[in-house]
């Protein structure tokens, strides 16, 4: 596998959009949450269970949504950066039919009292259905060419 | 007659600043556990997935996803409960939802690292939502570290467990 492009502090600004993706929430999905997660509680894959609950439906789980936010900020600072790290709000929900998208913008720039070069990041996920449902506010720390 | 909320909280509250003692997981830092969270995501990151790749870049070896380090230092969800380790609190419902997750990591985590956690109370409070009119909110933190003792990750968490349309009724309110 060819090294990655490394993406170096100097290399972006402040209000830029960092590369984000999409995952449609389908029934296999569901599936590989509990799998790659190994969350088993009912109201992640168990509908009856769910609705007793008074939800209108299942819902990805945390663990899902950690490692969303995890891909999206590890795949743009690169081999050479670090997640500091990140704060997530889980204010709806993301759930089977649902279009999910990870998007996410640079906050802030600036150099740390240890001369780290350091960003801060808004990133979110969004639906077609309810707009933003988790949002999430984290900080990396990018190479610089200096 | 069954508590109230307001007396299960009080019990609760007891509890605050209660911490668990360091426990390491059962098993290390492997492979295939890091495949299927990736899979899970459709993360394809090779310094989570090729070994040769990771060999060649500054940690040398793979390692772990950073949301996946909870993964590593926990009991795993069975022959254990994900929740043996944590600090049991009372509550009035027993339905959970996670709503806030802050996480900061301090070192990387390599296939083949032991990890560790330990689980401290930080606070439980009622508040309404709209399932609930007196929900239960319980912030926990856990304080994961490696095989050398060096501190890799610490989490806050905020959980809250509610009661069911029927509970409710059955309560009246």
């Amino acid at each position: 596998m060819a090294v990655r492009e490394q993406v170096y502090w100097e290399d972006v600004k402040e209000g830029e959009e960092i590369p984000g993706f999409v995952l449609p929430i389908t029934e296999t999905q569901i599936a590989l949450q509990v799998s790659g997660s190994q969350d088993f509680y009912p109201v992640h894959h168990d509908r009856a269970f769910a609705r007793s609950g008074g939800h209108p439906d299942i819902f990805v789980n945390t663990g899902f949504m950690r490692a969303c936010f995890s891909r999206l900020m590890t795949d743009f600072v690169g081999d050479e950066g670090w997640l500091d790290r990140f704060s997530m709000q889980m204010r709806r929900m993301n759930r089977p039919g649902d279009e999910m998208a990870l998007k996410g913008v640079i906050k802030r720039k600036y150099i740390d009292e240890k001369g780290k070069h350091k960003l801060d990041l808004d990133v979110w996920a969004e639906n077609q259905r309810e707009g933003q449902t988790t949002v999430c506010e984290g900080t990396v720390t990018l190479p610089s060419r200096s | 007659m069954a508590r109230t909320p307001e007396e299960i909280l009080e019990e609760a509250r007891k509890l605050v600043g209660t911490e668990t003692p360091l426990r390491r997981a059962p098993y290390p830092v492997e492979y295939d556990p890091i495949r299927r969270t990736c899979h899970m995501v459709s993360d394809r990151n090779p310094l989570f997935l090729d070994p040769e790749y990771a060999k060649k870049t500054k940690y040398g070896a793979v390692i772990s996803p950073p949301a996946m380090v909870n993964y590593f230092s926990g009991r795993g969800a069975w022959p254990h409960s994900m929740m043996e380790s944590m600090i049991s609190v009372p509550t009035a419902g027993d339905r959970a939802i996670n709503l806030t997750v802050e996480t900061e990591w301090f070192k990387p985590v390599k296939v083949g690292d032991w990890l560790s956690e330990k689980h401290r109370l930080a606070d439980v409070y009622i508040k309404a939502i709209r399932l609930d009119p007196k929900a239960f909110w319980v912030v926990q933190e856990r304080i994961i570290s490696n095989q050398d003792g060096e501190v890799v990750c610490i989490e806050r968490n905020t959980s809250l467990r509610h009661r069911t349309p029927e509970q409710i009724a059955e309560a009246g309110g």
